[in-house]
């Protein structure tokens, strides 16, 4: 080793920085291993901010949970690659999102239902000619 | 007949005009009883009501009518609401910018009154209906249209005033309105009084084209005789009695109807159910006076009842068509002199 001069020394060192760093970013990377079923934890949020009270469900089963005063959520249920949520709220666009391989958490935001507001009522009232008083 | 034959013909009748008798075989009790067993839920958390509402039931249809049967049940009509929205809409019609402003303001307002206290205008329920219907993946659609009433006033009809929806069960797409299904308001009092109406689900198209006027015209759901906005001006008023008590309103189809003295004016419907001919009555109003007279000639022949009636005397009649107590439809005739 005494042989080694300095240059290869450097290039050891760098091939080490490089290997280390390989090795950190296959166990911190987020896609790795999310095969396995896992936590899913989320932000639903309007044009306005965070939405409490949005339900997520899985699709196809009954087991859900909603967002809480912050908007926030953690679906009680781990998930895996493939499953649908549901996110819905009254008056918003239901929306169906399907957890991929990245996916730990979510973050949404919901789109109003700009669905036009009116109505007339019907009645049992007699319809009744407007005539010309006398 | 062999049955195939009769299957084919009823399938082809049946094209042709998407309704309840079709699903006769279908006993709608449970659906209802489980809608009505969930009376108090609130919105809070619209896939668990719809799991409630629809989880024991096996057809689409079913459970279709658990949701539209809930929502009948439970939400309630919002006058003041309403009359806000009209005063508004109304007050802004010339001014498209301010209008859509209104809408917008409008629309979170609704729906945040119908999440807090279920009260609501039509198109909520209607809404309500889809949202919950696409949770259950059944597919429906919100049509936006004209509704005319007796006290919708004619001639001002300018802005779409009512909503209803279409729900395609087993291939074919039938009409519904949750609006005036459940209930009727009190003009006078701004109260809502809850009564089932069922004659506004999978109604006759035929029937529903009298008083609904979609502003898309897929949603008419007839082959033929679509109606113009004109002629549905024209058209008589006809009341939430008629649906429970018709199949079709044939004739007349004006309202308006101007003859010479002793003159007659002739009436067809098709009942759903035969009557006898002492139940129906009409309801004369010549602004001066009312009264309760049979037609002149009555034939009833299995559901299909024919009336004619003749009018001695000059003078402009509002005339109101009863069966027992159900107010059906209402007409006018001015009867001219010699």
């Amino acid at each position: 080793m005494k042989t080694l001069d300095l240059t290869t020394k450097t290039t050891f060192k760098t091939f080490g920085f490089i290997a280390i760093l390989m090795i950190a970013l296959l166990a911190f990377d987020t896609s790795y291993g999310q095969t396995e079923e896992r936590t899913i934890t989320g932000l639903v949020v309007n044009e306005d901010g965070p939405l409490p009270g949005v339900n997520i469900t899985l699709k196809g089963e009954r087991v859900g949970t909603s967002t809480n005063f912050d908007g926030e959520f953690t679906f009680p249920k781990k998930l895996k690659t493939g499953d649908v949520l549901v996110f819905s709220y009254l008056g918003y666009m239901t929306q169906n999102i399907t957890i991929d391989a990245k996916t730990n958490f979510i973050r949404l935001e919901l789109e109003p239902d700009m669905v036009e507001m009116m109505g007339d009522l019907d009645t049992n009232t007699p319809y009744k000619t407007k005539r010309k008083k006398n | 007949m062999p049955k195939s034959i009769l299957y084919v013909f009823c399938f082809i009748v049946g094209g042709l005009n998407a309704q309840i008798s079709d699903f006769e075989t279908i006993d709608f009790r449970k659906a209802d009883s489980i809608a009505l067993s969930y009376n108090k839920e609130r919105l809070t958390n619209l896939p668990e009501l719809t799991y409630k509402l629809t989880s024991q039931l096996n057809t689409d249809v079913e459970r279709f009518r658990a949701i539209y049967r809930w929502v009948c049940a439970n939400i309630a009509n919002d006058y003041p609401l309403y009359l806000k929205n009209n005063r508004k809409r109304q007050h802004f019609k010339d001014d498209s910018l301010k209008l859509e402003a209104w809408t917008n303001k409008f629309r979170q307002q609704l729906f945040r009154k119908l999440l807090r206290k279920k009260r609501t205008i039509c198109t909520g329920y209607a809404y309500l209906v889809k949202a919950l219907a696409d949770l259950a993946n059944i597919e429906c659609e919100i049509v936006h249209g004209f509704g005319r009433v007796s006290t919708t006033n004619i001639e001002t009809l300018e802005l779409p005033n009512h909503s209803w929806n279409a729900v395609k069960l087993n291939g074919k797409w039938y009409l519904c309105d949750p609006t005036w299904a459940s209930g009727i308001p009190n003009p006078k009092t701004k109260s809502f009084t809850f009564n089932y109406n069922d004659g506004f689900f999978l109604a006759n198209p035929k029937l529903f084209a009298v008083n609904h006027f979609p502003l898309d015209d897929q949603w008419w759901l007839i082959d033929e005789n679509i109606p113009s906005f004109e002629s549905f001006l024209a058209a008589p008023v006809i009341y939430g009695n008629a649906y429970k008590n018709l199949e079709l309103h044939n004739a007349p189809q004006q309202m308006h109807h101007e003859i010479k003295k002793n003159g007659k004016v002739a009436f067809s419907y098709e009942l759903k159910q035969t009557v006898q001919p002492d139940r129906v009555k009409f309801y004369l109003d010549n602004g001066n006076g009312s009264w309760r007279t049979s037609p002149t000639s009555i034939s009833i022949e299995n559901t299909s009842l024919k009336l004619e009636h003749q009018f001695k005397r000059k003078g402009f009649y509002d005339v109101h068509l009863y069966l027992d107590d159900d107010l059906i439809s209402t007409y006018t005739v001015e009867v001219l002199g010699d």
